[in-house]
């Protein structure tokens, strides 16, 4: 499997510019959602209605439509931890403090599936429209469902994942009492298009993606045991990208993979359940650019109890 | 490869289990009354489960907070699981579909803090959708594939069909699979603020239909292959035979007139089941009551079935609109109707709609052998889904 286009709105420079991956910076308290002209994508009038997440996974959307070619896709395949908070607390408050009749807007955009159905809407596409919504593996999930599509008849698959932060999300994350945590809280969506066949964007391989709900048994065991379904071992592997709670256990994740190399994605993308798309993004244009670099292990933990797994390949390899 | 159906399990507002899902069916007894568990101001008609959240968690022995969708999916789920045991042999999973996921608990904290009472913040922690799913499966002991899909009201059918699509690509040999979603204020006003939530007894079909009554449940089939058939030696009650998932691209609410998306995904469904329209014996319509949705898919089935159209009718009136959880709860009852050769009534229809003009099935028909069921899932967003359920012929 190829991946033929990506794109990413993120707290990096990421979105239309190949370059981001070499001018990644560590998040900082004043770090902001790095945005683009959204009327390049949307009309002014859909625009006023829209919140940040579905701006972002259109916008990202469209642009894998334009980098790709590929105007209709097979599927459309969305991932996200908490779908559309924006609009879900505006109608939650009004529900409960409107006396009346209620502007029906925000329920409306409320549902998980608004991303994608307003992506088959954007592009009048009549195909396979699913979403998928399993906290810190809702990506992964997508993937996964993608990677079955592409078995199936299927040859162009759009797949990506957005999430949003609101500010009570943060002050709940606080809390909570994880209050680094709550600082970092970030928006973010990546979109990919996945195709059976290599064309002239072609930029990586999938291997495989891979999920552990509630795992019960030890993280080296299930590491390994994913390697080898996928006929590779650790030794292979040149770069792990992790998605964790909080770098602080970064040592403990280092030591699962040996001398492999280990980059922790949260401190430039900080914390969203869906960050493990930015590290597909990141590890696709890393295998794209860098020639040294043959193989990327995405290891997702961001929740402790749940593994996800992504594995990419360079083209050449 | 076949998919072979060994379980299920529902909880509704006509029944805590399947036993007495099927009597109500049976009974013509709709479940949907004046709230009794929930609390609101005026008085409105629901599909409600008949039982608190107090006497839920005390009757599944479970640890608060948990959502009341947690909850009743639970109390589905154990039923179709019927305490099959785990076998490192079998690769099982859980797929289940919610669209309000833990919203019944976050209102409650929504409010406090809108009050500026104390608030409970544990009640937060059960909002996310993933949440609702992983109380189901810790308390099932599943690990490995557990998943959540959130379609809207098309949920329940996509869960189903991710499950059967991960067992014939040899990911799974045993999936659990449903969906639920329990009464809340937060959908009860959007369907209000929609205009199409009725405090009338929902009339689907009608010429003179106004809309849906929500209500609450949880539906649930163990699906299976062969390899774990011959170790568990359960026997197969009906096979799932098609399946598919279209999108409407119409508008993000409202279902397209001319039925595109539901035309494409009835058509799908047959040809992945290898059918043909004459081959259905039953179709168990999505029928929600509002005049869109009924106008919509009375159309699709028109385009595909012509002259044609087999008896059909909705369950929306016995149980209310159970929103993701529908798919899941009319694929239990679907199973039924393929094992007592049975096509349910659609209570409350009198008069055909004038466009279309068809009429559904309104008595209690057990007249003809059921040996495929038609199920229809059509959702927010566009999501428009059909499952096909058929008779065991042989295992193999």
């Amino acid at each position: 499997m190829y991946i033929n286009a990506c794109s990413t709105i993120s707290h990096q420079n990421s979105f239309k510019n190949e370059n981001w991956i070499n001018e990644l910076t560590l998040l900082n308290d004043e770090s902001e959602l790095i945005t683009p002209n959204y009327k390049e994508f949307i009309t002014p009038t859909a625009l006023r209605r829209m919140s940040k997440i579905i701006k972002m996974s259109l916008a990202c959307g469209k642009d894998c439509i334009e980098q790709s070619g590929i105007e209709n896709p097979d599927a459309i395949i969305v991932g996200t931890g908490l779908g559309c908070l924006a609009d879900t607390e505006k109608f939650l408050d009004n529900s409960l403090t409107i006396k009346g009749l209620i502007p029906p807007t925000s329920f409306i955009q409320s549902t998980h599936n608004t991303i994608a159905g307003q992506i088959s809407l954007a592009l009048k596409n009549h195909n396979y429209n699913v979403t998928h919504t399993q906290n810190s593996l809702s990506f992964e999930h997508a993937l996964i469902d993608s990677i079955l599509c592409l078995n199936e008849e299927d040859s162009n698959i759009l797949v990506g994942s957005a999430d949003e932060a609101i500010p009570l999300l943060g002050e709940i994350i606080d809390n909570l009492g994880f209050e680094k945590i709550s600082k970092h809280m970030t928006s973010g969506a990546s979109f990919f298009m996945l195709s059976n066949n290599k064309t002239n964007t072609s930029k990586a391989k999938l291997i495989d993606s891979y999920t552990v709900g509630l795992n019960n048994s030890d993280p080296k065991k299930v590491i390994n045991e994913f390697l080898e379904q996928n006929n590779t071992s650790l030794n292979n592997i040149d770069l792990v990208l992790s998605n964790s709670f909080g770098s602080i256990n970064i040592s403990e994740i280092e030591e699962l993979f040996n001398s492999t190399k280990v980059t922790p994605v949260e401190q430039y993308t900080g914390y969203h359940l869906t960050n493990a798309a930015f590290s597909m993004h990141l590890a696709t244009e890393t295998l794209n650019q860098d020639s040294t670099i043959k193989r990327i292990l995405i290891y997702n933990t961001l929740n402790n109890s749940n593994i996800g797994f992504t594995l990419l390949q360079s083209l050449e390899a | 490869m076949s998919i072979y159906i060994t379980g299920v399990g529902v909880i509704s507002a006509i029944g805590l289990n399947v036993k007495e899902n099927y009597q109500s069916l049976k009974d013509q007894k709709t479940g949907i009354k004046p709230l009794r568990f929930f609390p609101s101001e005026k008085e409105i008609l629901a599909g409600e489960v008949k039982l608190s959240n107090e006497d839920l968690i005390t009757q599944q022995n479970v640890t608060s907070p948990i959502s009341r969708t947690s909850l009743l999916g639970l109390v589905a789920a154990k039923e179709a699981w019927n305490g099959n045991e785990h076998n490192t042999n079998i690769r099982t999973g859980l797929i289940s579909a919610t669209s309000v996921g833990g919203m019944d608990n976050t209102e409650k904290y929504y409010e406090q803090r809108l009050n500026k009472e104390k608030e409970d913040i544990s009640l937060i922690t059960t909002h996310d959708s993933g949440n609702t799913t992983e109380r189901i499966a810790s308390e099932l002991g599943i690990s490995g594939y557990i998943n959540t899909i959130s379609t809207a009201c098309s949920s329940g059918a996509n869960a189903i069909m991710l499950g059967a699509r991960l067992m014939l690509q040899n990911k799974l040999d045993r999936v659990l699979v449903g969906g639920s979603d329990s009464f809340t204020n937060f959908t009860e006003k959007g369907f209000r603020s929609l205009m199409i939530y009725s405090d009338e007894w929902v009339k689907p079909f009608d010429n003179d239909r106004n809309g849906l009554n929500l209500g609450e449940g949880g539906g649930f089939i163990l699906l299976e292959n062969k390899k774990s058939l011959d170790i568990t030696n359960n026997t197969p009650l009906a096979c799932l035979a098609g399946w598919s998932n279209t999108a409407d691209a119409y508008h993000q609410t409202a279902s397209s007139p001319d039925g595109k998306g539901a035309t494409l995904a009835v058509s799908k469904a047959l040809k992945v089941a290898n059918l043909k329209p004459a081959d259905i014996s039953y179709i168990n319509a999505h029928g929600t009551g509002t005049p869109n949705n009924d106008l919509s898919e009375s159309t699709a089935l028109i385009n595909v079935f012509g002259k044609d159209v087999p008896p059909f009718s909705s369950t929306k009136a016995y149980t209310g609109h159970t929103l993701a959880a529908s798919g899941a709860i009319e694929a239990v009852y679907a199973v039924l109707a393929l094992q007592n050769n049975v096509i349910y009534p659609n209570l409350n229809y009198s008069t055909p709609i004038a466009d279309t003009q068809l009429v559904p099935e309104t008595s209690w028909n057990d007249t003809n052998e059921v040996k495929t069921v038609l199920s229809n899932s059509f959702g927010f967003g566009g999501n428009n889904s059909t499952v096909i359920f058929k008779k065991v012929e042989d295992v193999h």
